[in-house]
């Protein structure tokens, strides 16, 4: 039998592991009985009817407005009918509309003999139903139907895995940029400043170009403006380090705070509202395969990245630096122009994250991305790369966006208390860089 | 040795992270879990309500929260309270978050009137009934199914006629702190100045002449600042009418600095622990307050009207009450 290099895997794998344990967790944590609204089972539950009524017999078809409500309401109608039962209404509204549409129904006296409903408007029959029938006796005899349901964690549901993925874009986009920098055994704090920053530029941009009424053109414009404009400031977060020999942490320091009072300036202080809801595309458009456009960029540029990182020498000399500047330098690597690069490509990268975060609102907020800098920091050490640089994986900050994304989806999912989240924030960038000096360390405790 | 230590931190690593969810048992936590003491409903609770408040931090809404646990609680429904801590984004978030729990309302104190609009339409679309409590929702196209709030004019209402009592017949100069940027505290210095107008009218000599009305962002350290100006432009001040207890306490410690804490009195607004604290200790005359219990228990008692569709008032404001030293006195709750 071969024997495993279990650390390897561990240091490897792990945090993928880490991923998919907090996944399963969640997901026995998030059991609940659900409520299907499918045709299909709008043809089950009309045969169930069917199979229990006389023919011909009036049926009441309620559901609740807004999501497969009409469509399931449409469904049932036409599969009752089919099954020779006379729908004498349907209706799809709230509660109120149905309490009217039942009155109205119980004032001519007709016999009712069921109410075919949706979770929700079952839950409002039986919690209502028999009042209503002390003073519309018609409706007395009328039996409530509702789909079969069956238990499946709310973590899996589809829409909740895409919007995790949604959830973390922004931050996950822009820790692309950190990875490098952390790699180079830099920082970049200004990023959550950028995000701010990018944003009221573009709604201000958007404003300027196309006043109350901006056309496409406009937004696009707007938004380059905001990208290219946080792409100057990493330039000149760059140069600061590079030129004057800056250290990281206070350059971007100095950048995120002045960039945080611009955005507060330029803005006035107020949300900028654009005016063209198109704008809202990016942030929350769905137009590929059902899956949220944040997403399938965020997929996009992660590959170009991995790509980057791993096939190019721009990759390997961001390494390299991190590894060791000196060394470095001395086998002719333009150390100061990949320091540039990275602080360049980061601020473009929070650019785009403004851009993004604004079009989710469909506003410029100089308050937006408050912290961001720091989900973003512990999405890239989460992910395994070392903060001592020379170390780290690009795919590994997805692995790490993820996680973070999980654990505060999963905690929103179970209700853990606000201030419980926070601590076990803490906890995982905590174990995450434990485990950073373990690995570092050959799994072994070190000796004195 | 290698392979203690890998493990000790893979279980570490795993126990914190899964593990947080115990605290989640509780009957608050999710519509699986076994809740009993429902009369009715066997063993299961009717569905989840949502609060996403401000931020948790702030006291007022995490007893509104609590109100709203306990008033869910009576009507056999559990809550989900989360915390957005201000930010807009988040609480955008966790309305994906609520959506994905199949919540039967949202109970919303937006953290911006406007960019929380995406949000709540998209829990409109989803038929999931969105309410808000004491800040309203101003963006274009957001359904609002309810709101309760407090009755911030006639609070300000209140603070005038308490700023009255406290000048007396000889009236005096009065400074306002107020927070433009919330249209509760806009309210309630409007209120203020219709009883200030209104009691002026009927006097030659004795008026209360407001000489400036500065920011005091709602907060201890601008409350400071602004009123230590004023006092160097207004050596002669009477009172200052705070929009909050922070800025109240932060005005009363630039008075105390100018050693004129006999002759300034202060009116606040809210009544949190603090600033009624502050009424007991003679540093705050009188404060309007708010209740964000009844608050609380009114949003829960629409929002089953609204499910059993009944009639409700759409806008319920809760009238503020005025809090003095004769009742910070018999208050349990103060040192």
């Amino acid at each position: 039998m071969k024997n495993i290099d279990y650390a390897k895997l561990f240091s490897d794998y792990g945090t993928l592991f880490v991923l998919l344990l907090l996944c399963i967790g969640f997901s026995w944590k998030t059991l609940d009985e659900q409520s299907p609204t499918s045709a299909d089972t709008a043809q089950r539950l009309a045969k169930r009817i069917s199979d229990e009524l006389s023919s011909g017999s009036n049926v009441i078809v309620l559901t609740r407005q807004g999501g497969d409500g009409e469509s399931f309401a449409a469904a049932l109608k036409e599969n009752l009918t089919k099954a020779e039962l006379n729908v004498v209404q349907t209706v799809v509204g709230q509660p109120a509309d149905a309490r009217k549409a039942l009155v109205k129904y119980g004032a001519t006296g007709n016999k009712l003999a069921g109410i075919t409903a949706d979770k929700h408007m079952a839950n409002f029959c039986n919690a209502n139903l028999a009042k209503l029938a002390e003073t519309h006796p018609s409706l007395a005899k009328a039996k409530v139907y509702q789909p079969q349901t069956y238990r499946w964690p709310n973590f899996l549901k589809k829409d909740n895995l895409l919007n995790i993925m949604k959830q973390i874009s922004v931050v996950a986009i822009i820790a692309i940029g950190m990875t490098m920098i952390i790699i180079t055994a830099g920082i970049d704090l200004s990023v959550g400043s950028l995000i701010a920053f990018s944003g009221v530029i573009t709604a201000l941009a958007i404003r300027g170009l196309g006043g109350d009424d901006p056309t496409l053109g406009h937004l696009w414009l707007g938004s380059l403006a905001g990208i290219l404009v946080c792409g100057l400031v990493g330039l000149f977060t760059g140069g600061l380090v590079t030129l004057f020999g800056i250290p990281a942490f206070i350059a971007t320091l100095g950048i995120m705070f002045s960039a945080r009072g611009l955005a507060f300036i330029f803005a006035d202080s107020e949300p900028i509202v654009v005016q063209n809801e198109i704008f809202g595309w990016l942030g929350r458009g769905r137009d590929f395969l059902g899956l949220p456009n944040s997403v399938i960029l965020m997929l996009i540029l992660f590959a170009i990245a991995h790509v980057l990182m791993t096939r190019t020498s721009i990759g390997r000399y961001i390494y390299a630096v991190g590894g060791n500047p000196e060394a470095a330098r001395l086998s002719g690597v333009p150390v100061k122009w990949v320091l540039v690069f990275v602080y360049t490509l980061t601020g473009l990268l929070a650019g785009l994250g403004g851009v993004m975060e604004a079009s989710l609102h469909v506003t410029g907020d100089p308050k937006a991305g408050n912290l961001v800098e720091l989900q973003v920091i512990a999405a890239v050490v989460v992910g395994g790369t070392s903060l001592a640089g020379g170390q780290g994986k690009i795919l590994g900050t997805l692995i790490g966006a993820f996680i973070i994304g999980v654990i505060r989806n999963g905690m929103n999912l179970t209700g853990v208390e606000a201030h419980m989240q926070s601590v076990v924030y803490g906890v995982v960038i905590l174990i995450a860089v434990l485990i950073d000096r373990l690995k570092s360390q050959g799994f072994r405790l070190r000796k004195r | 040795m290698k392979r203690i230590v890998q493990y000790l931190g893979l279980t570490a690593l795993t126990l914190a992270l899964t593990g947080c969810s115990p605290s989640s048992d509780k009957p608050a936590a999710d519509g699986s879990s076994d809740t009993s003491g429902d009369t009715s409903a066997p063993a299961k609770t009717k569905g989840i309500i949502a609060y996403t408040p401000l931020t948790l931090s702030n006291p007022f809404f995490k007893i509104i929260g609590d109100h709203i646990t306990a008033e869910a609680a009576k009507n056999g429904y559990d809550t989900l309270m989360v915390d957005p801590d201000m930010d807009v984004k988040k609480q955008s978030d966790q309305f994906d978050d609520f959506i994905s729990s199949g919540v039967t309302a949202i109970i919303l104190v937006p953290c911006d009137r406007l960019s929380i609009g995406p949000a709540v339409k998209l829990a409109n679309a989803k038929g999931i009934p969105v309410f808000t409590v004491d800040a309203k929702c101003a963006a274009e196209g957001a359904e609002i199914a309810g709101h309760v709030g407090t009755d911030n004019f006639q609070g300000g209402e209140l603070a005038g006629q308490a700023m009255v009592k406290a000048l007396g017949e000889n009236g005096g100069k009065v400074l306002i702190l107020d927070f433009k940027k919330a249209h509760s505290c806009v309210l309630r210095v409007a209120g203020f100045k219709k009883v200030i107008d209104a009691h002026n009218a009927g006097q030659t000599t004795g008026k209360i002449e407001i000489v400036a009305e500065l920011n005091g962002n709602g907060a201890r350290t601008e409350g400071y600042q602004s009123t230590a100006d004023a006092l160097q432009a207004h050596d002669d001040l009477d009172a200052v009418f705070a929009i909050n207890d922070p800025s109240a306490l932060g005005a009363y410690t630039a008075i105390e600095e100018a050693k004129k804490q006999d002759q300034i009195k202060i009116i606040g607004f809210d009544g949190q622990l603090d600033g009624k604290q502050g009424i007991k200790d003679g540093k705050i005359f009188a404060d309007p307050i708010q209740h964000p219990d009844k608050m609380g228990q009114q949003i829960v008692q629409n929002i089953m009207k609204y499910l059993a569709g009944e009639e409700f008032q759409r806008d319920t404001l809760i009238p503020a009450t005025l809090y003095d030293k004769a009742m910070a006195d018999q208050d349990p709750e103060l040192k």
